[in-house]
């Protein structure tokens, strides 16, 4: 189907999309890598009236350290994601989420910011970002503030974006050496996760000092997974250590039920998953 | 699909039927729905909804198949189809109204047939949606009820504490049933569209009394008090239907994404 009608507007730095934003009023939409937008609007599911594309704004894209941070620009894609050599040495996590999104057709077009202010909880990205303990920066009108990963999401498809208001970066504290892994459960490649586990620890001499974990899909938010991470500090992984740990996956979850799966299931699946994430990030 | 749904308001089962009987003060608590037409049993309506990306413009009609004051139920059958064609759907909805522990319990059982592409979606995120719609809703109702319970407690009848909850249809004492509203003989239909939406701010003091026979309302009032009966649910069905056709196209976007 074709779209309803709407403006398009390109700016090409941050300022003048904010403005382009505000002056479009509150039905306007901000186009990122436009791989869950573009089908809505192909559907006619939405009308805005304007589209601000950012697709041309440079300052927004790539992925650079900033001391301790890592900051990676909203519009950097997943595929730029996965090649970072940065992001490999101080976010893992992450880098291990990205290689499941989707295809690498959506990869090469969809974008961290973009998936992130979409806020799909069946997405792969929002738990390694709350895991990691990411911050949000965000411009509108008044200029820009923080958000913590942990409070900006807000429910299904609900962020703490305004309507007036652009993501434009992601900011990781590094945590260089740690190990991680992201396990994924679906039933096609290239689908949404089922459930999936996000886990990053240090480890020292075999016993995990600090551990990062977070669940995409139990909830309309990601969850982060507190039980597993204390059960976690401490100890020495083994088969009995970790199972203890991952009992403790789906404490507080308050997952969907479709097709797929129902309560029960995926609180099954939150524990077995959990139990290999930990098993693969702290190789036992 | 059958989908069920509570909701508990801290307040007497008489004066949450009343109030949701009165569409003026609960009007406001359903978001995004507006009342086009009503036509005797018949109506139509609008909602609005706005999740993520996706924002639709739903139309939706019905009839309302039964009403028992005594049983505190209500039934209503809708249909609806979004205002782009993106899809239909088709719902029967029944509002159970039963008394709780120090509050009235309420349960919307939907029975929910869906054709073309949102067929495809599951009940999770449907009944998700819809239970935060509920919540909301039963939220913003229990604001509402209880300033106007501490203004009018003279209206109030003497609390009798009915233990049992579990009984789908607890009989309300004679002395429970608030007085009823006098109801016009003729009833010309409203038209209006926005008879629902602007936002009622009136303090408590304004509407004093929940129970006793309101002072002659403002035009507008008047046909809201034609109709005054089933005009939440009447608002409440094109929700969910709505929020069911959302929740499709939720379904539909992850699809096209695969």
């Amino acid at each position: 189907m074709i779209p309803a009608p709407f403006d398009y507007v390109r700016p090409s730095t941050v300022d003048e999309a904010v403005q382009a934003l505000a002056a479009a009023g509150e039905d306007a939409k901000v186009l990122a890598g436009g791989q869950s937008l573009l089908p809505v609007l192909r559907m006619r599911l939405a009308a805005p009236t304007t589209l601000v594309d950012l697709g041309r704004v440079a300052e927004l894209r790539g992925v650079r350290e900033d001391g301790d941070t890592l900051v990676i620009g909203a519009m950097t894609t997943h595929y730029d994601v996965q090649r970072d050599a940065l992001v490999a040495e101080h976010a893992a996590l992450l880098k291990g989420a990205t290689d499941t999104v989707a295809d690498p057709q959506i990869r090469h077009r969809g974008t961290l910011g973009g998936a992130i202010a979409h806020a799909d909880p069946a997405g792969d990205l929002l738990a390694p970002v709350l895991a990691l303990d990411a911050s949000l920066v965000v411009a509108g009108p008044s200029g820009r503030r923080t958000v913590p990963a942990a409070d900006f999401f807000r429910d299904l498809f609900t962020t703490a974006l305004a309507p007036d208001e652009l993501l434009v970066e992601i900011r990781i504290p590094k945590h260089t050496g740690w190990r991680a892994h992201y396990e994924k459960f679906n039933r096609v490649t290239q689908a949404w996760s089922m459930v999936a586990v996000a886990v990053t620890v240090r480890t020292e001499a075999g016993v995990i000092e600090e551990a990062r974990v977070a669940l995409t899909n139990m909830g309309s938010t990601p969850v982060r997974a507190s039980g597993v991470e204390s059960a976690l500090v401490g100890v020495q992984a083994s088969a009995d250590s970790i199972a203890a740990a991952a009992s403790h996956a789906a404490e507080g979850t308050n997952p969907p039920v479709d097709g797929n799966a129902d309560v029960e299931y995926r609180r099954h699946l939150a524990k077995v998953l959990t139990g290999r994430a930990i098993a693969a990030a702290a190789g036992a | 699909m059958r989908l069920d749904h509570e909701f508990t308001v801290p307040a007497p089962i008489g004066e949450v039927w009343q109030a949701v009987v009165d569409p003026e003060r609960v009007a406001p608590c359903m978001p995004g729905a507006t009342l086009t037409k009503v036509e005797g049993d018949r109506f139509s309506g609008t909602v609005k909804v706005k999740l993520g990306p996706i924002s639709l413009l739903y139309k939706g009609n019905g009839e309302f198949l039964e009403k028992d004051e005594k049983a505190h139920k209500v039934t209503i059958k809708a249909s609806g189809k979004d205002s782009r064609g993106a899809g239909t759907a088709a719902a029967t909805v029944t509002l159970t109204l039963t008394e709780a522990d120090g509050g009235t319990h309420g349960t919307v059982a939907t029975d929910l047939a869906i054709t073309g592409k949102p067929a495809q979606f599951g009940r999770g995120l449907i009944s998700e949606v819809g239970g935060k719609i509920l919540d909301t809703f039963a939220g913003c109702l229990s604001g509402k009820l209880a300033p106007a319970e501490a203004a009018a407690p003279v209206a109030e009848p003497a609390a009798e504490p009915v233990p049992d909850r579990a009984g789908p249809a607890a009989e309300p004492t004679a002395t429970a049933e608030p007085v009823a509203k006098p109801q016009p003989a003729v009833k010309p239909a409203p038209t209006t569209a926005e008879i629902n939406t602007e936002p009622k701010a009136k303090p408590a003091a304004d509407r004093p009394a929940l129970h006793s026979v309101p002072a002659p309302p403002e035009t507008e009032a008047i046909d809201l008090l034609d109709y005054a009966g089933q005009s939440v649910l009447k608002r409440l069905a094109p929700v969910l239907i709505a929020v069911a056709a959302v929740a499709g196209l939720v379904a539909i976007v992850r699809a096209l994404r695969k």
